[in-house]
């Protein structure tokens, strides 16, 4: 672990121990603190804008009653990660996995303060995790994109490690036949390991 | 399990590496190890490559994100609420729906049950009847006689009552009757024979019985 993440922890448990005493200041700055990642993370997840929000709230509404009974087993992030991963599960089930149509506004918003770059990077993401379960979209995004081990993985996801290491796996290999062609490359085909 | 590279076993190592050399958490000596690596190895190179693109993607922040304060100011409010729960109202909804479902198909199931049993029991003895059927439920044993027009009424009784018969239908158009025994199936072959050696009797044919 780097010393900026024992850092943030430290700081991450000291704003839980003011919110289990009522602190509203320190659930503003978690909230703050995490609410980039956490956008991502259930874009990710739920890939339905409309009710990232409400799962946040959610999540720090849990956060905000279970703040008291935190035993650090964990870093402040995964069980926060945690709590966000099975809130967003919830609204899954109640709206279903599959991608709302693309709100023409929200493209034209997008590309007013989107560079060409980025927005061809987006796109080229956004096509291979289409390729992806939920659960393989949840592992890329917590291992590539917020940095958790696969240890913090399975603590997030509640299961076994080794079930993290094949979801990580599999999406490695789907994104892997995917993207190049995506990119313009003839993709490389899966073949038996020797 | 199957590995996505026509590799050694240094290739495995070196795509298990990746995205911990790429986040940051690998030992300084597994990055100096994968760095050597990657300069010998093509495949690897290209595919690292990749990996890099895929973290720097995935660092893009959310489109759109929704608006930090806004989102904390309703959060604040909601812990204001009275009785405020993380489940929100429309998660009520669909509970009191999913039962609501639940009620109307088990009362469907039940009334199909009904159904059913009504049917089944009522299967045996068909509430219908077609038009080429003789008559209505005739039993075993049934004749249908003709007498002569020149019978009286009389005779025709004492006949009958001789013969321990009596009339289940008819006349009908062409002056059939139909009669049953009143007894048993043999007793309805002795009556036939009699009828037809009776004076009178212009036709005695048992009715067929399906």
């Amino acid at each position: 672990m780097h010393d900026d993440d024992l850092d943030s922890d430290v700081t991450d448990r000291l704003l839980l121990q003011r919110m289990a005493n009522g602190d509203r200041a320190a659930l503003g700055i978690l909230y703050r603190s995490y609410h980039g990642r956490l956008c991502r993370f259930l874009g990710r997840l739920t890939r339905r804008p409309e009710v990232i929000e409400e799962v946040i709230n959610d999540c720090f509404w849990i956060a905000w009653q279970k703040a008291g009974s935190f035993h650090g087993d964990s870093r402040v992030s995964t069980w926060l990660m945690g709590i966000a991963y099975r809130s967003g599960l919830k609204t899954l089930r109640q709206h279903g996995d599959a991608p709302v149509e693309d709100d023409p506004r929200r493209e034209e918003r997008s590309a007013a303060h989107d560079l060409d770059e980025d927005r061809e990077l987006r796109d080229w993401l956004s096509k291979g995790l289409d390729r992806l379960s939920a659960d393989q979209r949840v592992v890329i995004e917590l291992v590539y994109g917020v940095g958790h081990s696969l240890d913090e993985v399975a603590v997030i996801m509640q299961c076994p490690v080794g079930t993290v290491k094949a979801r990580l796996f599999h999406a490695r290999v789907k994104l892997r036949n995917v993207l190049p062609g995506l990119a313009g490359e003839p993709p490389q085909r899966t073949e038996a390991m020797p | 399990m199957t590995f996505p590279m026509d590799s050694g076993k240094d290739c495995v190592r070196a795509w298990e590496m990746m995205p911990w050399v790429l986040q940051d958490s690998a030992t300084a000596e597994q990055g100096a190890w994968l760095e050597g690596h990657l300069a010998q190895c093509a495949a690897c190179r290209a595919e690292f490559a990749q990996q890099s693109r895929l973290r720097l993607a995935l660092s893009l922040p959310a489109q759109p994100a929704p608006d930090v304060e806004a989102g904390l100011g309703r959060l604040l409010q909601r812990l204001d609420a009275p009785a405020a729960t993380p489940a929100p109202a429309r998660a009520r909804a669909a509970g009191w729906l999913n039962r609501a479902l639940v009620a109307a198909v088990l009362v469907q199931a039940l009334g199909i049950g009904i159904l059913g049993v009504k049917l089944w029991s009522a299967g045996s003895a068909p509430a219908y009847r077609t038009l080429s059927e003789p008559s209505q439920g005739a039993p075993a044993g049934t004749i249908r006689v003709v007498p002569d027009a020149g019978m009286t009424l009389a005779d025709w009784n004492a006949l009958l009552h001789a013969l321990r018969l009596q009339v289940v239908a008819g006349p009908n158009d062409v002056g059939a009757y139909t009669v049953a025994p009143a007894s048993s199936a043999s007793t309805a072959q002795q009556a036939l024979q009699q009828l037809r050696s009776t004076r009178g009797i212009v036709l005695a044919e048992p009715v067929a019985t399906p």
